[in-house]
């Protein structure tokens, strides 16, 4: 079934609305919410989503006999639906970043009210997962982004996506969608695939997979037969990551694909001078470890993040 | 670069862009005596130019005291007119290529990238002046009367500030609403005092509030000792009215469309008067009528005319007495 998480009326133009996708049995309880698209030019995260849910409907109608939805699912692909429409990051009207305005309100900004819309419907599933990716510059490996998580959430978090990153809880994210959701009872996740601006069909049917895989392991889809390649998860802190910055400004070069494993002064790029294109750095891995991002807009500041290793164990 | 023996500009913050260019931040330095050190911040969002024009007014004000009284000034100033230097460049109110509120940045971080190293620099500039005052103009959206917002966690040290700035309102704001992630919230919680000015409306400059904050700021100074008790500033004759959590109203559209006020900014208001109507630009038609839900004073008035559902366009707060 879709409906309409919430509309509104616009200026100059047709009332707009957030559809969402509300898939399984009509129990009271959700089992999991999946959100993407709070910034709109994060197209990975919009593409996984509707695909999961044309799946789900597919299962709901019986085309994939081996499998059953045990528990209500609710899909919104695109939080930010004219911001999406407009290729922009935030909401368009006043470039506000809808991830900075939760709890919201029902009778604060427009943005607010979207926020409080999305939380009420959101809040109360067991399982809540908001997919967003890097930005547009930096390509980040698919991977589970943990915030001061609980127990039963570093136990859940092993979706099959290559990397879990831990990170502590900082008052930057105060107000996201996120730390709204962890008042609630449940558990909470942000994935982080890729870059902005783009669909990267390999990270998009890794992270697809793994969300079935996920619906499987906790019991809302029955009949998931959960691949080996699936399991093979690293498990990061904060202090496993070593980050590459530009010591100094230029074009940077690099064709390293995330989540290839780099030794220890690997050279990973070059930096040249934009105007005389020579090479004025070499870019060398710190660490051996995992590559889980690399920079991929060329242009770069001093003091720019290049990429980032981590460390195992 | 020198200009004269106690008036430098110099830079205080550089670093390599892509191609061949440095961007550099630059601060005035007024240099008296070894009395305390007072700063002044503006431009941290590119599209909010009333703090430059303050910055001027008073490097104006400065450069004739040394000539006419070169002992007036007991400790130094510096003034950072153009902190988001890109922004101001570009018409942007966060810094281009980052797409970062550079007040959102702090404490920062001298090894990340510029948002987080600017942050970082500006925290260790600053820190430790007796007083740092933080000119922001509203937005593109909202013209806002000439106010100092406190956190209510820090009041007890600012308040006596803010009185002598010569504004027209103190509006302390409840902690759970105040984003720490702020330049003035980093700084107040490391033990440097700073207020945060807000007035006037994005994009242009509103010259008598200017006028009326560079009063207010040179009147701090001297009661903190950066400048002579004898030292002639411009009169002082605003009393700041006190709002908090309880006494402002909020006035959001309930719908969409074209917003046209029907009140003056800073007028007295009536409970029920119309404050503005909401327009269809396509037809006759009168969306909504905009109302004050109680008396007061309409502090806060909607600029930029289209609203979406939900747009603020007024605030309006009942009275609670001034300060004396």
């Amino acid at each position: 079934m879709i409906r309409d998480l919430l509309c509104m009326t616009a200026p100059v133009r047709e009332r707009f609305d957030i559809p969402c996708h509300e898939i399984g049995p009509k129990t009271l309880h959700l089992g999991a919410a999946f959100v993407a698209g709070l910034h709109g030019d994060e197209i990975n995260g919009i593409f996984i989503l509707s695909r999961l849910a044309d799946f789900l409907n597919c299962v709901e109608a019986g085309k994939y006999p081996e499998l059953r939805l045990l528990r209500r699912v609710l899909i919104i692909p695109a939080v930010n639906v004219l911001g999406v429409n407009l290729r922009t990051r935030t909401w368009p009207f006043d470039k506000s970043d809808l991830n900075r305005m939760f709890p919201g309100s029902t009778t604060g900004e427009t943005t607010q009210r979207i926020a409080y819309a999305l939380l009420e419907a959101t809040k109360r599933a067991d399982y809540r997962i908001d997919i967003h990716t890097a930005s547009a510059d930096f390509e980040e490996i698919p991977q589970v982004r943990l915030h001061g998580p609980s127990d039963a959430e570093r136990k859940t978090a092993l979706f099959g996506l290559p990397a879990v990153m831990e990170r502590s809880l900082s008052p930057v994210f105060s107000t996201t969608l996120l730390a709204s959701w962890r008042v609630w009872p449940g558990q909470s996740f942000v994935l982080r695939v890729g870059q902005a601006g783009l669909v990267q069909l390999d990270h998009c049917q890794r992270v697809f997979r793994s969300l079935v895989a996920f619906l499987g392991r906790v019991g809302i889809l029955e009949g998931v037969d959960i691949a080996a390649e699936d399991e093979e998860v690293c498990c990061f802190n904060k202090a496993s990551a070593f980050r590459v910055y530009a010591e100094k400004a230029g074009t940077f070069v690099s064709d390293r694909q995330v989540g290839r494993w780099v030794g220890s002064g690997q050279e990973l790029g070059y930096i040249y001078d934009s105007f005389s294109g020579n090479v004025i750095e070499k870019v060398i891995s710190p660490v051996a470890g995992l590559l889980t991002g690399v920079r991929r807009h060329p242009l770069l500041f001093e003091g720019d993040l290049i990429l980032r290793v981590n460390k195992k164990g | 670069m020198s200009e004269t023996a106690s008036m430098k500009i110099e830079t205080f913050f550089t670093i390599e862009m892509p191609y061949r260019e440095r961007m550099e931040i630059r601060r005035a330095v007024f240099t008296g005596g070894d009395g305390p050190r007072a700063s002044v911040v503006a431009g941290i969002h590119g599209d909010e130019l009333e703090g430059l024009y303050v910055c001027h007014l008073l490097a104006a004000w400065l450069e004739r005291l040394q000539r006419t009284s070169p002992g007036g000034l007991l400790g130094s100033v510096e003034l950072y007119p153009a902190t988001n230097t890109l922004g101001l460049d570009t018409l942007t109110r966060g810094i281009p290529v980052f797409d970062t509120d550079l007040n959102r940045s702090f404490p920062g971080s001298i090894d990340g990238p510029l948002p987080e190293r600017l942050a970082a620099a500006l925290m260790t500039a600053l820190s430790g002046s007796a007083l740092v005052v933080d000119i922001h103009a509203s937005n593109i959206y909202l013209r806002e009367i000439p106010q100092v917002r406190i956190n209510q966690e820090f009041d007890d040290l600012l308040v006596p500030l803010a009185r002598h700035m010569n504004l027209d309102l103190i509006w302390l704001h409840g902690a759970a609403t105040v984003l720490e992630t702020t330049v003035a919230h980093s700084l107040n919680s490391c033990g440097t005092p700073c207020l945060v000015a807000e007035m006037g409306v994005g994009m242009r400059i509103t010259p008598e509030y200017c006028s009326q904050l560079m009063a207010g700021i040179l009147n701090v100074w001297r009661n903190i000792g950066i400048l002579a008790d004898d030292v002639e500033i411009p009169e002082i004759c605003h009393t700041p009215m006190i709002a908090d959590d309880s006494n402002v109203h909020y006035l959001n559209a309930q719908t969409s469309g074209l917003f046209v006020p029907a009140k003056s900014h800073w007028t007295n208001v009536r409970r029920g008067e119309i404050l503005g109507t909401i327009v269809s630009p396509f037809r006759g038609e009168t969306l909504s009528e905009v109302r004050s839900p109680v008396d007061g004073v309409l502090f806060t008035l909607r600029e930029y005319p289209l609203v979406y559902e939900g747009s603020l366009m007024a605030r309006v707060m009942s009275r609670k007495g001034g300060m004396s």
